[in-house]
């Protein structure tokens, strides 16, 4: 399909935003880097050579201890089998992740209690927290789960909104009346108390947590998708259409939302970093995810409550800000460059 | 004037749009917009009816109408002997294959999201015409019917200059074959060298197929040559209408007569002896009492502020096809 020349345009003047084009390259790198998060911070081993075997251990089934020669039949510990191979030097070898931590287990030293700070001989990059889990795994498990919550969320709040808002736009009449109404009395509901009362009846999992926060938080590109179909559906293309015959099937998913996705877009940045604090502050308060689901907003949590480990505020909240600063940077030159506003203005 | 019309290809009677004005949270009707208040009109096979009349007078609307695109509050619209007004969508939909649209603004009425072939396309797809192979070949036909090249095909609408999307909103209204084209000023968004390429390619076509159009303008330039009847409109209403050539020699309602004034003359010895209009079309919410024209009209009388002047025959003897509808008619 041709790239329509428009929206080639749109792309360029984002691209001449360059706050919103690095953010967003940064951010997409994040996001890229946190896909592959099992090859930097884990603890598997990344390749075993092991009498003259080859183990690529990173996204295969757990391999037994017995598997290396160790005395154990459980998930083999790559840490001490590096360790162990480097004392007897017999040409096996282990090469670890950067960060050899995974975001569950718990690190405990004889010689000393978690937090620790951070220290780069251990490998702990950003230290460790309250129970001894590398901060810095946590960080990144956490952000890919905060950032496929918040895609999930957009995606399903905007199927319920888009097709709502379409329907109460095109159709109007009593269906758009009765809607009008009960997204301004829904709205007025204030959906973090709802979902701690829900959370404190039912542990709430992942898809839970979704459709809850769908449940309560399609109303906003309802209305913005309303708005704009009723004034789409106005204007004289679809009226073409209509007057050919076409039926509301066709003008609504082949005429309208194709039109509409330019105003569509420029939301989304906004409600991805809604998704992500959302997300957080209900981790934060404890009724989100479920522990030890790795999450910011526990860290935040940790870090509020032991200031004395400064690692676990200052990390945490650095990547905080550098998300949330980047998705904003993104949303303005998205919003900038995708306004239609300045492209109803034919030269 | 009932009886007028039953041969024709379309017959319009006693069309009315009241559109609502909505207010308060239940959205309740607050008020009307008389945009179109009771008009009756005729179009013959292959004939041409010019619809004339100033900004906001409800031309528009009396072109939507007909298509139902607006659904009127009143009267029937008669096409090829069945009323549209009421008729269920599957039948509509066999109809809309003979009823096309050309609509005034180019740059809006293309759907800016689809190329050119799709666009021309969509006529044989939404009526299920053809296999995708014979559609591409119409397409092309059409292209070059409307006088474009093949390469317009898989280009977007805003790759063309305003001329050349009319003549792509003129391809799509033709493609199914239509016996009758509301023209909603189809010109007058176009720059004046351009308009009068669009014009005779709408007169080409009405030519070779037979073409009926309603054509709406809001000047009596542009329809003076091409069409066979003119009615003028004031106000939601019908003032005047007669034979093209007759409306020019003999305008009987004052607001002709201002509008034929208005037209920038070319022969310097024709007199111009009306004075051009003043003031503004009042709002079609609080249409004045009486005769709607009378606040502008330069040959008042108390009569046309109290009662309503219908549509009537002028000489009354008969034998002519001229009406109007105004008290003083021949007096002035
Ligand atoms: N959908 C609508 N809802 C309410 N009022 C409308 C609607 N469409 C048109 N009107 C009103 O009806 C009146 C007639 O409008 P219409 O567009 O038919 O005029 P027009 O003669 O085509 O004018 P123009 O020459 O500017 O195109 C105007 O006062 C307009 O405000
Ligand atoms: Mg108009």
């Amino acid at each position: 399909m041709k790239l329509n020349t428009l929206t080639i345009k749109k792309l360029r003047r984002f691209y001449s935003i360059k706050r919103g084009y690095y953010a967003f390259i940064f951010l997409g790198l994040l996001i890229l880097l946190s896909f592959a998060a099992e090859l930097v911070v884990n603890s598997r081993a990344l390749i075993v050579k092991y009498q003259g075997k080859y183990y690529f251990p990173t996204y295969t089934d757990m391999i037994a201890g017995e598997t290396f020669g160790l005395d154990y039949a459980y998930e083999t510990n790559y840490r001490e089998l590096k360790a162990n191979f480097e004392r007897k030097n017999d040409g096996n070898w282990v090469l670890m992740p950067p960060a050899p931590y995974n975001a569950f287990e718990n690190d405990l030293r004889s010689d000393s209690a978690p937090a620790l700070p951070p220290s780069w001989s251990q490998r702990h990059f950003l230290g460790t927290d309250t129970s001894g889990r590398d901060v810095l795994a946590r960080l990144v498990y956490g952000f890919r789960i905060a950032i496929f919550f918040s895609f999930t969320l957009i995606v399903s709040t905007y199927v319920v909104g888009i097709g709502i808002g379409c329907a109460m736009g095109y159709f109007g009449g009593g269906f758009d009346i009765l809607f009008q109404r009960l997204i301004e009395i829904w709205s007025n509901v204030p959906i973090i108390y709802v979902v701690i009362i829900i959370s404190s009846i039912v542990v709430p999992n992942f898809w839970w947590l979704i459709i809850i926060m769908v449940c309560f938080g399609w109303m906003g590109i309802t209305w913005v998708m309303r708005t704009i179909t009723y004034k789409e559906k106005a204007r004289d293309y679809v009226l073409a259409a209509r007057a050919l015959g076409a039926s509301n099937v066709r003008i609504i998913f082949l005429h309208i939302i194709p039109n509409t996705i330019s105003v569509i877009v420029t939301y989304v940045p906004f409600s991805f970093s809604s998704g992500i604090v959302a997300l957080t502050a209900l981790d934060y308060l404890g009724f989100g995810l479920p522990p030890p689901t790795p999450s910011w907003g526990e860290l935040i949590q940790q870090a509020w409550t032991n200031f004395s480990a400064w690692w676990l505020g200052a990390s945490v909240i650095t990547a905080m800000v550098l998300t949330l600063v980047a998705v904003t940077f993104i949303g303005e030159a998205v919003r900038e460059a995708f306004d239609p506003k300045l492209h109803t203005v034919y030269e | 004037m009932q009886d007028k019309y039953t041969d024709d290809l379309l017959e319009v009677n006693e069309l009315k749009m009241h559109f609502p004005i909505r207010g308060g949270i239940f959205q309740r009707q607050v008020g009307k917009v008389f945009a179109v208040d009771g008009i009756s009109l005729g179009v013959g096979k292959g004939k041409t009816l010019g619809l004339v009349g100033e900004s906001g007078c409800g031309k528009t609307t009396v072109g939507r109408c007909i298509l139902r695109l607006y659904e009127p509050t009143g009267g029937r619209v008669i096409f090829e002997g069945k009323n549209l007004l009421g008729m269920d969508r599957r039948n509509l939909r066999a109809v809309r294959r003979n009823l096309q649209m050309i609509f005034q603004d180019p740059f809006e009425s293309l759907n800016s999201r689809h190329v050119i072939a799709n666009i021309i396309e969509e006529p044989f797809i939404v009526h299920r015409m053809g296999t995708p192979r014979q559609r591409r070949k119409w397409v092309y036909k059409l292209l070059e019917r409307v006088g474009l090249a093949r390469d317009a095909a898989l280009r977007f609408p805003h790759e063309f200059s305003g001329g050349q999307r009319q003549r792509i909103g003129i391809a799509r209204a033709i493609a199914l074959n239509p016996k009758l084209i509301v023209c909603d000023e189809p010109v007058s968004a176009l720059d004046v060298s351009i308009q009068s390429q669009v014009l005779n390619l709408l007169l080409e076509l009405q030519q070779d197929m037979e073409l009926s159009y309603l054509f709406i303008a809001h000047d009596l330039s542009v329809v003076k040559h091409i069409s066979d009847t003119i009615a003028v409109m004031y106000l939601g209403r019908i003032v005047e209408q007669a034979p093209a050539d007759d409306l020019y020699e003999m305008a009987l309602h004052p607001y002709t007569q201002a509008l034929i004034a208005a037209i920038p003359i070319a022969d310097p010895s024709r007199k111009r002896d009306k004075k051009p209009l003043s003031g503004d079309v009042p709002s079609p919410i609080n249409p004045p009492q009486g005769c709607h024209f009378h606040p502008r009209c330069p040959f008042v009388i108390d009569l046309c502020r109290q009662k309503e002047p219908f549509l009537k025959v002028k000489p009354e003897n008969g034998g002519s096809d001229h009406w109007v509808a105004c008290h003083r008619a021949g007096k002035i």
